[in-house]
């Protein structure tokens, strides 16, 4: 019986096992500069005892946490500390989102309406102004910029332009390509298809995709999360029934999928989750296992700095991107210390979160510009826009280096493709 | 993934293997669960400071012949030169150390006891003696509203010895803003927000004002210099009085510091370091680990030459009770007095020898695991997770998990 108890009691996100050691306090980016929010031990297990007992404990302050899962990582005994933040979020805030936060999470919705008029909203909204009624009425912060919106689509590119090619392989995957890359960022979606095509591999659209629901979970929007998780999980499940493998270029959107839907959505994902993968992640392991090789031309070089992004720290897969980065002969890395940039999607863009974010971000601003990179290699394109508005160093995707420096003809005749 | 060697568990003894193996050249991984009991350090580092009898050593080379054939020291050849290389590992990552082998020196606990040490980071505080204090007026400096600097107990303890002490309680405006948050004014925070800041001056000036020429001691808490030094140095030279600084109650800022340091050390030789994941399984070819598998790596093996289990004691989960036994939840290898059942490995008064302290992994002569009684001859154990004796007691906690590793080093290289 006592074993038994001692065994299989096992508490909710693990909060139980907290040993009160405050290792996890030392990591929290958002403690560090803002003394009202009472820190990841606090406002974790600390205080969940009190708010299991009543929900009056719930503390307006956890909204100012990132979301960010250092503390996760940072803790010896395996407790979910970021989870218990979260999930206590969801559970006891009573506050309706406001407009200004209904905008910034909608991604897909706000990207669908942006992309068609992306040649007038692209300096619109830049223009002085704007940014002035962006930040005193919708309370969006004047230092920052919107990412350009695309003026086509990845999704009206792919269809029109590669789709019919993909059968001609004879393996397949699917890509979940995210908000970004679809509205913002096509080229990363060109990049990832240009790579899978030369190591023989056709690349597919889910039947439906919607935005992973990050920026929803992080503004109170927990009900439309879950839908479209259903969503995603749903078309998930019909690619992987073909075969297909589940590949994207977002950390936060893969770390979302596999495990945020199950922690916080309560979104039954265990049939999908391990065949969710970060495209780096399935090319290492696909050229570890001897069934691809990639060719890099000769001309290629780069003098590269990674940032661990939080979430693919997270995941723990970070030695997947750099290893692939390191494969590469033209590329000399360099790894940046593990820091949050202090962006975390749409916190970093709201007014009153704008110098919490940039206060979060220094240290990292400042490596980067001691150590003056040509570029940075982060799997994060949230981190990208943060930094790149910081520190005016360009930020890259590891697969968008990949596939720059792919000499594609001989990665082809590698691969038997020719 | 294939690497030469991979380290389990990123504290002081598996970064200490790590780096050592990375600067012979060697492709080395580091899996860590979680940060390190380096954040509880005192900012200073045993050798050995208490022999068998609980008598305090004054040279741990010379008492080190004389420890018990169970402790691990046994497995260590050449102390000497190993304590050497250890403090030169640490001063090449940025840590630079007061003290060695052959005299012990003592440090300051934050609850204001004495105890010998090998090697102190340079700004602690420390004595050359147990029995004559160097200081007749010490100024015991607080920040005030920080409650993990005990004050009272230190100056209790000083008193003790003889010295007159006076509390003198400091703050600056930016400190006072710490306290929003009752539970968050903790040392590291502290430490980010007068570096940050540039506070440093401001904060001297606050404790020359407080402390004047008046004191042969100024003693401070360790609060300063998360990333480096640099800041914690400036402090100490800015101040009139001979200053030091004294541990605090956890998280330690010179532990984090350390662990920092060396954690840079190591990815800057090109190490991997993966961050918060577990060694869930190992996979074994007979006698040969021939890769780990991971809790967050799914289906990726880790492979490697040669292994060290550094996963630390009880606290780290490097060894875990339930309440039949005591065992090694990552590769299930042997674990020394596993025997022993739950009513003989504790004694009831605390402060006791406590048999569960000496419970750890089963090693041969050159520390390589065992598997149900069988030697692994490619897995080494290093560290707090090591059987045969009671770190708390024997004061050799830092010793055993630097020179271990050192030695597993010599014998992976050999």
């Amino acid at each position: 019986m006592a074993t038994e108890t001692q065994t299989k009691n096992v508490s909710i996100n693990n909060f139980e096992q907290c040993l009160k050691c405050s290792i996890c306090t030392v990591y929290c980016p958002v403690s560090a500069v803002s003394p009202a929010y009472p820190g990841p031990k606090q406002a974790g297990p600390d205080a969940e005892r009190y708010r299991l007992k009543n929900k009056e404990f719930f503390d307006e302050a956890l909204k100012m946490c990132l979301n960010c899962k250092r503390c996760e990582v940072a803790c010896p005994s395996g407790v979910n500390i970021g989870d218990i933040i979260q999930a206590a979020r969801i559970k006891y805030n009573s506050h309706r989102p406001k407009l200004r936060d209904m905008m910034l999470a909608n991604t897909d919705f706000v990207g669908t309406m942006a992309s068609p008029f992306a040649s007038i909203a692209n300096p619109v909204l830049k223009l002085k102004p704007v940014k002035a009624v962006l930040h005193g009425v919708m309370a969006i912060d004047k230092h920052r910029t919107f990412p350009d919106y695309s003026s086509r689509k990845f999704e009206s590119w792919f269809k029109k332009e590669v789709a019919a090619t993909q059968e001609n392989y004879s393996k397949h995957v699917s890509y979940f390509h995210g908000c970004y890359v679809n509205y913002n960022y096509p080229q990363l979606g060109k990049d990832f298809v240009k790579i899978m095509n030369a190591v023989g591999y056709g690349v597919h659209l889910l039947e439906k995709e919607k935005c992973c629901g990050v920026a929803l979970i992080a503004n109170g929007m927990p009900k439309q999360a879950r839908r479209q998780g259903e969503v995603n999980m749903a078309s998930m499940r019909k690619a992987i029934a073909q075969g297909h493998q589940v590949l994207t270029t977002s950390s936060t959107c893969t770390f979302t999928m596999r495990d945020e839907y199950a922690h916080l959505l309560d979104i039954d994902n265990h049939d999908v989750r391990d065949n969710i993968s970060l495209a780096t992640r399935f090319l290492f392991q696909l050229i570890e296992r001897g069934e691809i090789k990639l060719a890099f031309s000769d001309d290629f070089h780069k003098r590269v700095a990674y940032h661990s992004a939080c979430h693919i720290e997270r995941m723990g897969w970070v030695p997947y991107s750099t290893r692939m980065l390191s494969m590469i002969p033209g590329v000399e890395l360099v790894m940046l210390d593990s820091q949050c940039c202090g962006i975390s999607g749409t916190y970093g863009f709201k007014r009153e979160n704008y110098e919490r974010s940039q206060a979060i971000g220094k240290g990292l601003f400042d490596q980067i510009k001691e150590v003056a990179p040509d570029c940075v290699a982060t799997d994060c394109e949230t981190c990208k826009w943060q930094i790149e508005m910081s520190t005016g160093v360009t930020v890259e995707n590891p697969i968008s280096i990949i596939a720059q420096a792919l000499d594609v003809e001989k990665t082809r005749k590698l691969n038997a493709l020719d | 993934m294939k690497f030469d060697d991979i380290i389990i568990g990123g504290g002081l003894s598996g970064l200490t293997a790590a780096i050592s193996l990375a600067q012979a050249g060697h492709d080395v991984a580091v899996i860590s669960a979680g940060q390190s009991t380096l954040h509880f350090s005192g900012g200073s580092l045993d050798l050995l400071g208490c022999d068998s009898n609980g008598n305090a050593v004054e040279s741990p080379l010379e008492a080190i012949a004389t420890v018990s054939d169970s402790h691990p020291y046994k497995k260590v050849n050449e102390i000497e030169a190993k304590a050497l290389n250890a403090k030169q590992l640490l001063s090449e990552a940025g840590i630079t150390t007061t003290g060695n082998a052959s005299a012990n020196h003592w440090r300051i606990t934050p609850i204001g006891a004495i105890k010998p040490t090998w090697l102190s980071v340079d700004g602690m505080a420390t004595v050359p003696s147990s029995q004559a204090m160097p200081w007749k007026r010490v100024a015991l400096v607080n920040i005030i509203n920080y409650l993990d600097f005990p004050t009272k107990f230190l100056a209790a303890g000083l008193r003790a010895k003889g010295v007159e002490v006076e509390v003198k309680p400091i703050t600056v405006p930016a400190l006072e803003q710490l306290r929003k948050s009752p539970s968050e004014m903790r040392s590291t925070n502290i430490a980010k927000t007068i570096e940050r800041n540039g506070l440093v001056e401001e904060v001297a000036t606050a404790i020359n004002n407080a402390t004047g020429n008046n004191y042969d001691m100024v003693l401070l808490p360790a609060v300063l210099g998360i990333d480096s030094s640099a800041t914690s140095d400036k402090l100490l030279k800015l101040i009139s009085c001979p200053a030091g600084y004294v541990a605090t109650l956890p998280p330690s800022v010179t532990g984090v510091r350390m662990q920092t340091l060396l954690r840079k050390r190591f990815t800057a030789l090109g190490g991997t370091f993966f961050t918060g994941d577990q060694v869930v399984e190992g996979i074994f070819d007979g006698n040969t680990l021939k890769g780990v598998r991971t809790a967050k790596l799914d289906d990726t093996t880790l492979e490697a030459s040669h292994f060290i289990l550094a996963t630390g004691s009880f606290m780290s989960r490097g060894l875990v009770a339930d309440y039949n036994h005591v065992y090694e939840p990552a590769l299930g290898v042997d674990v020394e007095d596993h025997s022993l059942n739950r009513k003989s490995w504790a004694v009831v008064d605390i402060n006791s020898n406590q048999p569960y302290m000496e419970i750890g992994v089963k090693t041969d002569d050159q520390l390589r695991c065992m598997k149900n009684g069988e030697i692994i001859t490619n897995l080494y154990a290093t560290g707090a997770i090591l059987s045969g004796h009671n770190s708390i007691k024997s004061l050799d906690a830092a010793g055993v998990d630097m020179l271990t590793a050192l030695q597993a080093v010599n014998n992976i290289l050999k």
